[in-house]
């Protein structure tokens, strides 16, 4: 039997990818690994692109969020989760 | 800002989304493989064929990961487990899921006779050089001098020999015009879901035993924060070259 959840626990950062896209965080998902941040291409370019959240994650632990005017919804970070707990849709 | 979103996570259908987050340890490389594996079974349209076998180790935390049939198996058991379950019903798509200790050390002799016999199954297995559900001891694909819990001074090849190179070892004995051999790495998964499909197109077509090991991490026994992380996985790559090591004809169009 397939439990509907209707509600998810998270955030969600509007206007990324030069305003055309919606980049979502589920916390009840993110452990706080901190993967993603080092294979975000903006911050390998030296900028603050992802970035440790003030809100936590599954584990009280950090989550993570971009900055919209950096982010270029690459989708980098949402293949990478170990977890899933990130999503990006052109809006 | 916390709230509630209408919007589910997006996961694929072959993965379960009644469990919520997975039961690995934070920064997984068993999640992004499974995941990975997931959405090749989507692709494919795989679902109603497949069946699921994990075994002993970190793997057999998936037991309720994916949306599909699964048994777990003894340690190293997975494979004549699931080679079993294909021969009693040769349409099903057969996958044994295993850690490098499962697959390379105790259950070495099943994978050899599998890849021999030319068995229609995929082996997915997860290379994070360690044994990781026991507390990171070592196992034999730990690197030349990398300190486990049992070679606290490094791995020193002289007395325990050379890191296993299961590709390798796998390429040797199979049906090179039949079996699909691989080794992909969770720095590139793109390329890894690509290699699940042909391994999992090798089945579904009949053809022959398919192998797709997987370069993966284990933050919590490495004690590696997120840079180090990656860095030792980089340094697996130079070891564990990644790439393919055999493709049968007629898989070349599956990308
Ligand atoms: C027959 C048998 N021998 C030993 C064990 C103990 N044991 C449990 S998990 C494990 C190793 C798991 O390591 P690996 O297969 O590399 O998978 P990982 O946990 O790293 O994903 C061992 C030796 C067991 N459960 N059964
Ligand atoms: S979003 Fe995913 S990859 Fe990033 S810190 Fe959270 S769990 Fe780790
Ligand atoms: S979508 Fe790309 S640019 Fe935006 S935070 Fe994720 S990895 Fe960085
Ligand atoms: S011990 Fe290692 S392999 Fe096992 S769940 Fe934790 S990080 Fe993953």
């Amino acid at each position: 039997m397939t439990k509907v959840q209707e509600k998810h626990q998270g955030f969600e950062i509007k206007g990324c990818g030069k305003g055309k896209a919606t980049w979502r965080l589920y916390t009840q998902l993110c452990k706080g690994c901190g993967l993603c941040l080092i294979k975000c291409p903006i911050n390998k370019k030296g900028k603050n692109c992802l970035h440790w959240s003030k809100e936590v994650g599954i584990y009280s632990t950090p989550a993570v969020e971009p900055d919209p005017a950096l982010c270029i919804a690459c989708g980098t970070c949402e293949r990478l989760c170990p977890d899933s707990a990130i999503r990006i849709d052109r809006d | 800002m916390p709230s509630m979103l209408t919007i589910p996570p997006r996961l694929p259908k072959a993965q379960n989304p009644d469990p919520g987050a997975s039961k690995f340890c934070p920064g997984c490389g068993h999640g992004m493989i499974l995941k990975t594996l997931a959405s090749a079974i989507d692709e494919l349209n795989l679902q109603d064929r497949a069946i699921y076998g994990c075994d002993i180790g970190c793997s057999l935390l998936s037991w309720n990961y994916m949306n599909i049939d699964t048994i777990q198996a003894h340690h190293g058991r997975t494979t004549p487990v699931i080679y079993g379950i294909t021969r009693a019903t040769p349409d099903a798509v057969g996958i044994a899921y295993m850690g490098d200790g499962g697959g390379l050390a105790i259950g070495a002799q099943h994978l050899v006779n599998a890849a021999v016999r030319n068995e229609k199954m995929l082996v997915v297995l997860v290379n994070n050089t360690n044994y990781g559900m026991t507390g990171g001891q070592m196992a034999p694909t730990t690197l030349p001098g990398q300190v486990t819990e049992t070679t606290p001074y490094g791995r020193d090849v002289e007395v325990t020999g050379k890191p296993a190179k299961g590709a390798e070892m796998v390429s040797a004995v199979v049906d090179t015009e039949a079996a699909y051999v691989t080794r992909g790495t969770v720095n590139n998964l793109r390329q890894l879901k690509t290699m699940m499909k042909r391994g999992l197109q090798n089945i579904a077509d009949g053809r022959g035993f398919s192998y797709v090991e997987a370069l993966s991490v284990c933050p919590l026994n490495w004690r590696t924060n997120n840079v180090d992380t990656w860095d030792r996985l980089d340094e697996m790559e130079g070891f564990f070259k990644v790439g393919e090591l055999v493709v049968p004809q007629g898989l070349e169009g599956v990308k």
